[in-house]
């Protein structure tokens, strides 16, 4: 365990240098859920004193990050340790990595984290099972698992980032307005998948009914 | 050769068996050859899981030498390109093998001329069940989310690297380094394995380098059975994480299998859930841990050659 010790407490609680105060609170809290006495994890996992070392660590890491000015002084400690990159202490200033595909903020993410939440308590193996057993599947049959959720496609594009007319054209099976085959497969899929479905099936279904509404060409 | 995967670990009735069933399916329906291989000496029934009613031969015409080709022990299934070991016919003192059999079938096992074969494994930590394990290019361990099932999976996986150690150690310098070091605290609490690896490093750094060497092949995956919505989705990251940071081993989750009670309908009927089932919730599920086990390349491994050497 010598090693655990030696982390930073920004290793320790798995964040960077960098990070907000918020960041800072949601790892604590999410370090606690793994370590704390309470923990089916820890409980098997660990000793009774090499769990208390562990949690004493936690929360002097914690105690540090969360108050400015003991931050400040343990970062000038950590960089004359040469254990961090000044550059990288800054904050505000020196933005994380923003991935590619998003520029959702902090706050949307929360939402985005509640949708999904609210599709997950909802109980939906009946109709989800009523949809993947059929051999076609329309863009109403997607619009009646969204309305059993009780979410707007508004929401669905808080999560999925498929813009509100897309959905819309999804929904009503608007061969005109969809993308191309290929967006469209991916659109599907991450419907599908926001919904805890097979994507595969409803991909192949909902292509089959497309082409059926097409006719032959 | 063929890719050995070995599911083990956790208690009896968390759904080993039923995995190993799903996921050889699975994998056939894929166009995969797939060889199960029912290793849960003494209470075996896998064959049930899969719809196999009485097989005729099995391992113990292995074993008491009758053939001494494994592969003509197997039996077909229902399903296409999927086939069964059975050690329904093996005594129950079979459930002791000795270590050369042990040995014998362990090899016999890798020069299986299928794409896949898995290993159903027995709950607990004999030797016999962490041997078959470690043979295994990956291994699977499924747990529930109860403490209790976490806490034996936690057991295992502790005692499947202890065993590891041994391996690599060789056993004179095991028994040896265990003492050097007091196996044992003060207060007779016995050392975790990372604890051991730790010492090993402050009285012999060279050797302990070889040891996080070989311990870094073991590739360990997770499956989180009967899930159910209350339960917190990210127990199987959690603990993937923590296994990670403490021990020197690769851990990787592979996913939560919904609870679904026609999976006792389907084992009633003698049909494979994800056969007659493949809209349901489980299934997708399984399906994703198919594909998240085939697609992530095996981590680096020599484990055949050292294991018979051993
Ligand atoms: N995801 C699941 N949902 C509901 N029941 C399950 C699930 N997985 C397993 N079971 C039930 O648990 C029982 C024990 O599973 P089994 O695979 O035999 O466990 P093991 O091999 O680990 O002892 C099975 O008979 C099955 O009915
Ligand atoms: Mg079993």
């Amino acid at each position: 365990m010598s090693k655990f010790e030696e982390l930073t407490y920004y290793e320790l609680l798995e964040i960077p240098p960098n990070a907000s105060t918020f960041e800072i609170r949601q790892a604590y809290k999410e370090a606690l859920s793994i370590y704390s006495s309470d923990s089916p994890i820890s409980y098997s996992f660990f000793i009774e004193e090499e769990r208390e070392r562990i949690l004493e660590s936690i929360e002097n890491a914690f105690a540090t990050l969360i108050d400015a000015q003991k931050r400040e002084q343990y970062d000038k400690r950590l960089v004359a340790e040469k254990k961090i990159d000044p550059s990288r202490v800054e904050k505000g200033k020196q933005k994380k990595p923003t991935p590619i595909f998003s520029t959702k903020s902090q706050a949307e993410n929360t939402i985005s984290d509640t949708i999904k939440k609210r599709i997950k308590k909802t109980e939906l193996t009946q109709i989800t099972e009523e949809l993947l057993s059929k051999d076609l599947i329309s863009g109403d049959d997607l619009k009646r698992l969204r309305k059993a959720v009780g979410i707007e496609v508004e929401e669905v594009f808080e999560v999925t980032r498929i813009t509100v007319p897309i959905l819309e054209a999804i929904e009503r099976d608007d061969v005109p307005a969809l993308p191309s085959s290929v967006y469209l497969k991916n659109f599907l899929r991450a419907y599908a998948e926001l919904f805890h479905i097979d994507a595969e099936k409803v991909i192949n279904s909902y292509l089959k009914n497309l082409d059926r509404i097409q006719g032959p060409s | 050769m063929a890719h050995i995967l070995a599911v083990g670990g956790g208690k009896g009735g968390s759904g080993k068996s039923f995995v190993c069933a799903n996921l050889g399916v699975l994998l056939a329906k894929q166009g995969k050859s797939v060889l199960l291989i029912d290793l849960d000496l003494g209470t075996p029934n896998l064959h049930t899981m899969v719809g196999v009613d009485n097989p005729k031969i099995g391992l113990n015409n292995f074993i008491n030498k009758s053939t001494n080709d494994l592969s003509r022990t197997a039996v077909p299934t229902k399903i296409p390109n999927l086939y069964l070991i059975s050690s329904t016919r093996c005594s129950l003192e079979v459930s002791n093998l000795y270590y050369v059999q042990k040995q014998k079938i362990i090899r016999a096992v890798l020069q299986m001329p299928s794409d896949y074969v898995i290993l159903d494994l027995g709950a607990g930590t004999t030797y016999n069940t962490l041997d078959f394990f470690l043979s295994a290019h990956q291994g699977i361990t499924v747990f529930t989310p109860e403490p209790t099932s976490i806490q034996n999976t936690v057991q295992f996986i502790k005692a499947v690297y202890l065993r590891k150690l041994k391996h690599i150690l060789k056993q004179d310098g095991f028994t040896r380094i265990m003492k050097k070091i007091g196996y044992e605290t003060e207060d007779g609490a016995v050392r975790s394995p990372l604890d051991i690896v730790e010492n090993i490093m402050q009285m012999e750094p060279e050797r302990a380098q070889m040891l996080q060497r070989e311990l870094r092949k073991r590739d360990f995956r997770l499956v989180l059975n009967q899930y159910r919505k209350q339960v917190d989705e990210a127990l199987g990251k959690k603990i993937e994480k923590v296994c990670n940071r403490h021990f020197y081993s690769h851990f990787t989750f592979l996913g939560n299998i919904t609870y679904n009670e026609r999976i006792f309908e389907s084992i009633v009927a003698k049909s494979v859930f994800a056969e007659k089932y493949p809209y349901t919730p489980t299934c997708t599920d399984l399906k994703n841990i198919t594909s998240t086990l085939t697609e992530s390349a095996p981590y680096p491994s020599s484990e055949q050659e050292q294991h018979v050497q051993i």
